[in-house]
């Protein structure tokens, strides 16, 4: 808790403008890092089903896979999206398309998926390794098939799990700062505008952005996690 | 009916078995730990998939190839109940049973609950009930969907010698009034031919004997088995 003192710290009477800025800011990232986890659940949670139900040694690449966009730096992983979805890659079958891949809200959220989606598939893998096997065999045998018995047995079991994951991801997306600098400087979110009101404008003007960051970015995943850990108490 | 020849490698040695058992009949089987039995129950049963061999159970084929286990008309009891744990014991015995099915078995479920005592802790969470009405719960959660067969592993062991008597005079009746056929796994000879009057004895993955209990007794085919026999 002790860094939540700076807030506190004498840095000059803080500018918080028009407004507009910060508004712009917080709609950017709010907007775009929910769409980017709607995407990130509709493909890690099959993802995480299958590598989780794999042979332990297919198992262990997919995980070392996984790992790799977890652990690349974000400022790696930056340059390499840019390049790999650039005019000279990937960027150019799109851009015949009309569609553009860097400082767009599309690169912005792809950037977040790929910084993200790594945090989310693990951390489902290991909620999904918290339901007994045998619970799922005894569902298949009382006559449900794997859709149901991923929604009744499953996933009510491996909740907090899987609100954990979403919760890390969430953040993760959120405040990316180095891989989303360089994809999709614009539109900014949060933690780019941050950055640029450092560099122009000095501290009395991060102060209120950083506050609404905070404001922002810690209650969703906070409350997922103890609204998760409420009903486990309650079941 | 049962109609089984299950090939499945393990470390130690190949399970190779074939197993006929006609509808309604109840079959025992018999040996030392590790000797394959649990193996033979977890193919059929679809927890396993064997390497070779073919599963048919009334006419529909279990294997091969492997029918998903949803369409498998199996009642599976192991020692682990498989209770879900976030469900109610009602819950879990209803569990099995599609909306429309439901309100036709309520009598049915009814008499589950008063026949296995469960009436007492009808409504609490399956966490926190005590491992000996856990198996009394899994076992009517198995048998409120009527399943043609009925797969019990060691499903007795670790419970008072008082509620294995009850469990196996439940099944006993049961099994008569439903008509279903019965595969048991059990180390205790005692439990197994309380529930079933034939006993096929298998060792290192293979049957070695197979008949009544009586000539089993008289005339164990095998040395291990006269020993496994034999009183304290």
């Amino acid at each position: 808790m002790y860094p939540l003192a700076g807030l506190f710290v004498p840095v000059g009477a803080w500018q918080w403008g028009d407004g507009s800025t910060i508004g712009g800011a917080v709609r950017v990232s709010l907007l775009l890092t929910s769409i980017a986890m709607i995407a990130v659940v509709l493909l890690g949670t099959p993802m995480a089903l299958y590598v989780a139900r794999a042979p332990s040694r297919e198992r262990i690449w997919w995980q070392a896979i996984l790992l790799i966009s977890v652990l690349m730096p974000p400022l790696a992983l930056g340059i390499l999206l840019s390049l790999a979805f650039g005019p000279h890659a990937l960027g150019a079958f799109f851009a015949r398309a009309g569609i553009r891949l860097t400082n767009t809200p599309l690169a912005f959220v792809v950037t977040q998926i790929y910084v993200s989606m790594g945090y989310y598939v693990l951390g489902a893998i290991a909620a999904l390794d918290s339901v007994p096997a045998a619970l799922e065999v005894q569902a298949g045998l009382l006559g449900l098939d794997r859709s149901q018995t991923f929604w009744r047995v499953t996933l009510p079991i491996a909740r907090l799990g899987f609100a954990v994951a979403l919760s890390l991801a969430w953040v993760r997306a959120l405040t990316e700062f180095g891989a989303v600098v360089i994809t999709a400087y614009y539109p900014a979110g949060m933690p780019v505008a941050m950055w640029t009101s450092l560099e122009n404008f000095g501290l009395p003007a991060v102060m209120p952005l950083l506050v609404v960051f905070l404001v922002t970015s810690l209650p969703l995943p906070w409350l997922a996690h103890v609204l998760a850990q409420r009903r486990s108490a309650r079941a | 009916m049962l109609d089984a020849h299950i090939v499945k490698k393990r470390r130690e040695f190949t399970v190779d078995v074939s197993l006929h058992l006609a509808s309604g009949e109840a079959c025992g089987l018999f040996g030392v730990s590790g000797a394959g039995k649990s193996t033979i129950l977890a193919c059929i049963a679809g927890a396993e998939e064997p390497d070779d061999g073919r599963i048919v159970v009334d006419e529909l084929t279990l294997f091969p190839p492997s029918l998903p286990l949803h369409l498998r008309p199996i009642g599976y009891l192991t020692q682990d109940t498989g209770l879900f744990p976030h469900l109610s014991v009602a819950e879990n015995v209803r569990f099995g049973l599609s909306n429309g099915k439901r309100e036709g078995s309520a009598a049915w479920v009814d008499r589950l609950r008063d026949r296995l005592d469960l009436a007492s802790f009808w409504n609490e969470t399956a966490r926190t009930i005590s491992g000996g009405q856990a198996r009394r719960v899994a076992l009517g959660r198995m048998l409120a969907r009527r399943p043609r067969l009925v797969l019990l592993d060691e499903p007795f062991n670790g419970l008072d010698r008082h509620l294995v008597r009850e469990l196996i005079v439940a099944v006993a009746e049961w099994q008569r009034e439903l008509g279903f056929t019965l595969l048991v796994v059990d180390h205790d000879a005692d439990v197994l031919s309380r529930l079933c009057p034939r006993v096929v004895a298998v060792e290192g993955g293979r049957v070695v004997q197979d008949g009544p209990w009586d000539a089993l007794r008289a005339r164990p085919a095998t040395e291990l088995l006269a020993r496994l026999l034999a009183p304290l």
